[in-house]
């Protein structure tokens, strides 16, 4: 044999030997899509007006507290969504100068505009973007937490597009949709608790402290160990009381600030009802630690160095990223904004069991058939073109595997579907050197021929049927795009296989003969 | 083996017939469409709560019906789904106003309020899930495993899981007993379970929720996707092939794609994402098989110069014949083994590809080539009289 049919061969085995390697068990290399394994599918907004609304109910109530301090009185507030502004009632007399002084120090961005007995302050519009971000990445956050609780493998949890306020939710294996559901919009799962002992790496020896046995007005709760960097490198466990001093839904906002020192420190204010239980409790408390507890987990366990009135700051040793981090819990803690469900799927793993069985079932009857059809319509080169096929299928899920692509039931089809097209680039060779024949080439100068003018045809059918597929992917969602995936890798594979392979097949059946005279074709 | 041999068929003499033909389906689909009955479009475009269900006996349809037609806005759609002895039913209703993709629940509640009054509160092993059953299991514990709720957790998780493991192979526990049939059970918590557990009428295999703004987007995206592909096919047979091509082709796959829609209007399927990717891939199965004809003709353009173009076209056809029907046969073959044995959730797709399948086959014949043939004509015809008025 000479030494380019070998190149050929070698080049056909180790795609295929790779296929083979990356399929291997099929069972758990094919990764199944959502409408097969079954689970849930939920596609939620954020309605981030609430953000909106609640950082300019923030700012509002930050600058008539401030002005009082610096002894500028004002009146009511009222904030508006529609054009993003808050306004304030201005007595008269007010001395505007320090006004605008507290205004530029605590609602630092927004435009003042006085007016007749009433100031307008208008969020300027990247502050808009940005507030609406936040309160999308919070949310984002958040539930990961809660979902984190379902112990589900491979959740997909992501935003729609990055200025979406869309967050698309996929659990395999979930079968629980109102749970998930009242699991991801509940609201208060962030509490500050008083700590009472620990932290200690295991639970035992905390209640051996305690005089062997928990009261019962405390819980043991294990929060994550970190190194100096703020690594996790295992858990702790605090005993805290179970009366929280305030929850998530009394606090307001929370944001990663720097103190005199340039530490980066978090910043947070609480609900105007709940400050004053919050100072009180604080002033009696110093030089103790409370627990931030969110979601059953201690998130922080800051020491209380002073009476912490409606707005507190929590120092720590954080970096900017740590402190960014807390911030987002924080705020995680007291979802930024309601959420409203657009899309919701549960599908049950026994349907899409059947579907893969008859889909299988299907794949096999067809493959079946058409090989049957092409054995004994070309002989011979039926089986050369038989042996493509199946070559095709193995790479067809071989780089399904490879590249990590979902199998869904409009996949299943996608590969039923590759089966019955794949032969056609044989089926387009095979009659071309047909006619070759016919007009009296030789065999070998026919395969030539049909092989060099079926290619040009292959290409250009193959190509518009990719262009079909690509723009499927594009706008796809879902299933639909695991099939634009499957129908890409089967249509490439078959020009691979029907090209390629189907000619060195060719090769070596007449590679040792001195003269071919006939073929079965 | 040979079936079909060296024919020489006056396909483009029949082109007038063809043409009528397929305006007639065509229009008579048009208006069958937006005059009439319209196309069933599924929740993925309107909107809407789809709910698959699994009864233990028949279902009485009437008596469901008019149940949930309480609760919904327009009249609620309630068909049996696969196999009518699974006893699977679909139901899908409209959202009530203010209700964005969820309202499986008040179906559910309401279904479960009719058909479960006889379980007294107890726990529902058709219709509950796993963290339920673990809790409920926790709480209980009919082994004694001791005080520590995750120590507890820990021990009833798994067999909570192989209690549901059941249900969800088999879709639905016809009977209490079927408990006997679950492995790796303890004999406490069997009994617990026969004595406060119960199976309920129905369990449920899928639900789906779809907003209409989620559902005027998927609507939006479909559009695009279908729109794209026509320009960029377009496109491609310009550049490769020339503009009488492009059009041909193109005009070939409207034909195919509304031809294939009147057939989903007629017989009443539905209209989702999966029937979309179906048609996409019959538009790309369709213009494969016309550029197969076309490719054929650029060849023999060059073979046979200045060759009357209809001639030509007549012989590249039926020199790529006996290749149109193999492929088509083929590919027929295995759709229609989908289309057999695939089950209910893919019929439809499958149903697609049958219909497109054999319209593609005809229109790469019959409408595409003349298309090409009369678009040729006219610019041909353009072009003398642009020379015309050039010389005067």
């Amino acid at each position: 044999m000479d030494s380019k049919i070998l190149w050929r061969i070698a080049l056909i085995v180790v795609v295929v030997g790779l296929c083979i390697w990356s399929l291997y068990p099929p069972g758990e290399k094919i990764h199944y899509g959502l409408d097969l394994s079954g689970g849930i599918h939920l596609v939620l907004q954020v309605q981030t007006d609430d953000a909106i609304k609640a950082e300019l109910d923030d700012a509002s109530q930050r600058l008539v507290s401030r002005a009082r301090d610096d002894g500028v009185e004002l009146g009511s507030t009222e904030s508006n969504i529609s054009d993003l502004s808050f306004t304030v009632e201005v007595p008269a007399n007010a001395d505007t100068a320090a006004l605008r002084r507290v205004a530029s120090d605590w609602v630092p961005g927004y435009k003042a505009t006085p007016g007749v007995g009433k100031w307008t302050f208008r969020l300027p519009p990247n502050m808009d973007r940005t507030v609406r971000d936040l309160a999308v990445r919070s949310s984002l956050e958040t539930i990961w937490n809660r979902v984190d609780q379902f112990g589900v493998a491979e959740p997909v949890i992501q935003r729609q597009g990055i200025e979406s306020d869309r967050i698309l939710v996929q659990l395999p294996g979930v079968d629980d949709p109102a749970r998930v559901k009242d699991l991801i919009s509940s609201t208060a799962f962030l509490e500050f608790q008083e700590v009472v002992g620990g932290p200690s790496p295991d639970r035992q020896s905390l209640i051996t402290g305690l005089g062997g046995s928990l009261p019962s007005d405390s819980e043991i709760t294990p929060g994550d160990r970190e190194d100096l960097e703020g690594r996790v490198i295992g858990t702790e466990y605090y005993v805290l009381k179970k009366a929280a001093i305030i929850s998530g839904q009394e606090l307001r906002s929370a944001r990663r600030s720097q103190d005199q020192y340039g530490q980066a420190v978090v910043n947070f204010s609480t609900q105007p009802h709940a400050a004053e239980k919050f100072g009180q409790y604080t002033g009696s408390h110093i030089g103790t630690r409370m627990a931030i507890v969110l979601d059953n987990k201690v998130i922080s366990a800051p020491v209380i160095e002073s009476r912490i009135p409606g707005d507190g700051r929590i120092t720590g040793n954080f970096t900017i990223e740590g402190a960014e981090d807390l911030a987002l819990k924080l705020r995680a803690g007291a979802l930024p904004a309601t959420i409203t469900y657009l899309e919701e799927r549960t599908v049950g793993p026994s349907l899409g069991r059947d579907s893969v069985v008859r889909g299988v079932r299907a794949a096999v009857a067809g493959l079946l058939v058409v090989m049957l059809f092409m054995l004994i319509y070309y002989r011979m080169s039926g089986l050369n073109a038989n042996v493509a096929l199946v070559l095709n299928i193995i790479i067809l899920l071989g780089a399904m595997a490879y590249f990590g692509a979902t199998l869904t039931l409009p996949g299943i089809a996608g590969v039923i579907l590759t089966i019955g097209m794949a032969v056609d680039a044989n089926v387009l060779i095979f009659e071309r050197i047909r006619e070759e024949l016919e007009v009296g080439k030789t065999v070998r100068a026919a395969i030539d021929t049909g092989f060099a003018r079926a290619f040009g045809t292959i290409l250009d059918a193959n190509l518009t049927t990719l262009i079909a597929a690509l723009f499927l992917f594009n706008f796809g969602t879902g299933p639909v795009k695991g099939f634009a995936v499957t129908l890409s890798i089967g249509i490439l594979a078959s020009v691979f296989t029907a090209v390629f392979v189907s000619r060195t097949l060719y090769m070596i059946a007449l590679g040792g003969r001195e003269r071919v005279e006939t073929l079965s074709i | 083996m040979r079936i079909i041999g060296d024919t020489h068929f006056k396909f483009l003499s029949y082109r007038r017939i063809a043409l009528g033909l397929s305006a007639i389906v065509i229009i008579a689909g048009l208006a069958y469409e937006f005059l009439g009955p319209g196309l069933n479009l599924g929740i993925d475009f309107v909107g809407g709560t789809q709910v698959t269900l699994k009864f233990r006996e028949e279902p009485d349809l009437g008596a469901l019906r008019s149940d949930i037609s309480d609760i919904t806005a327009g009249t609620p759609l309630i068909q049996t789904f696969d196999e009518a002895e699974k006893h699977e039913i679909l139901i899908r209703v409209e959202n009530p106003e203010g209700q964005e993709g969820d309202f499986t629940r008040p179906i559910i509640d309401l279904l479960n309020q009719d058909l479960n009054s006889n379980l007294e509160g107890r726990f529902d092993l058709n219709l509950k899930g796993s963290r339920e059953l673990i809790d409920l299991l926790a709480a209980a514990d009919p082994d004694g495993v001791g005080n520590d709720v995750e120590t507890r957790t820990l021990y009833y998780e798994p067999m909570a899981d192989a209690v549901l493991g059941h249900r969800k192979e088999f879709g639905i526990f016809y009977s209490i007993d079927e408990l006997g049939e679950v492995e790796d059970l303890s004999v406490g918590l069997r009994d617990y379970l026969e004595d406060s557990a119960a199976v309920g009428a129905f369990s449920i295999l899928g639900a789906e929720s779809v907003g209409p703004a989620v559902g005027a987007d998927l609507q939006k995206k479909a559009l695009l996707a279908i729109g794209f592909s026509l320009v960029g096919m377009l496109v491609y047979i310009w550049i490769r092939f020339q503009l009488p091509y492009a059009v041909g082709a193109v005009v070939a796959l409207f034909h195919d794609v509304l031809i294939t829609l009147t057939a989903l209007a007629v017989t009443h399927r539905e209209i989702n994402l999966p029937t979309v990717a179906a048609l996409l891939t019959l538009v790309g199965y369709s213009v494969n098989d016309t550029v197969v004809v076309f490719d054929r003709m650029r060849e023999n353009l060059r073979l046979h110069r200045g060759e009357d173009l209809e001639q030509l076209m007549n012989l590249s056809i039926n020199q790529t014949l006996s290749r149109t029907f193999i492929t088509s046969g083929t590919t027929l073959i295995v759709v229609l083994s989908l289309y057999i044995f695939g089950g209910d959730v893919i019929n439809t797709f499958a149903f697609v590809l049958l219909i497109g399948i054999i319209i593609g086959t005809y229109s790469s014949i019959f409408i595409a080539s003349p298309a090409a043939l009369a678009m040729n004509k006219l610019l041909t015809a353009r072009r003398e009289r642009r020379r015309l008025k050039g010389k005067r």
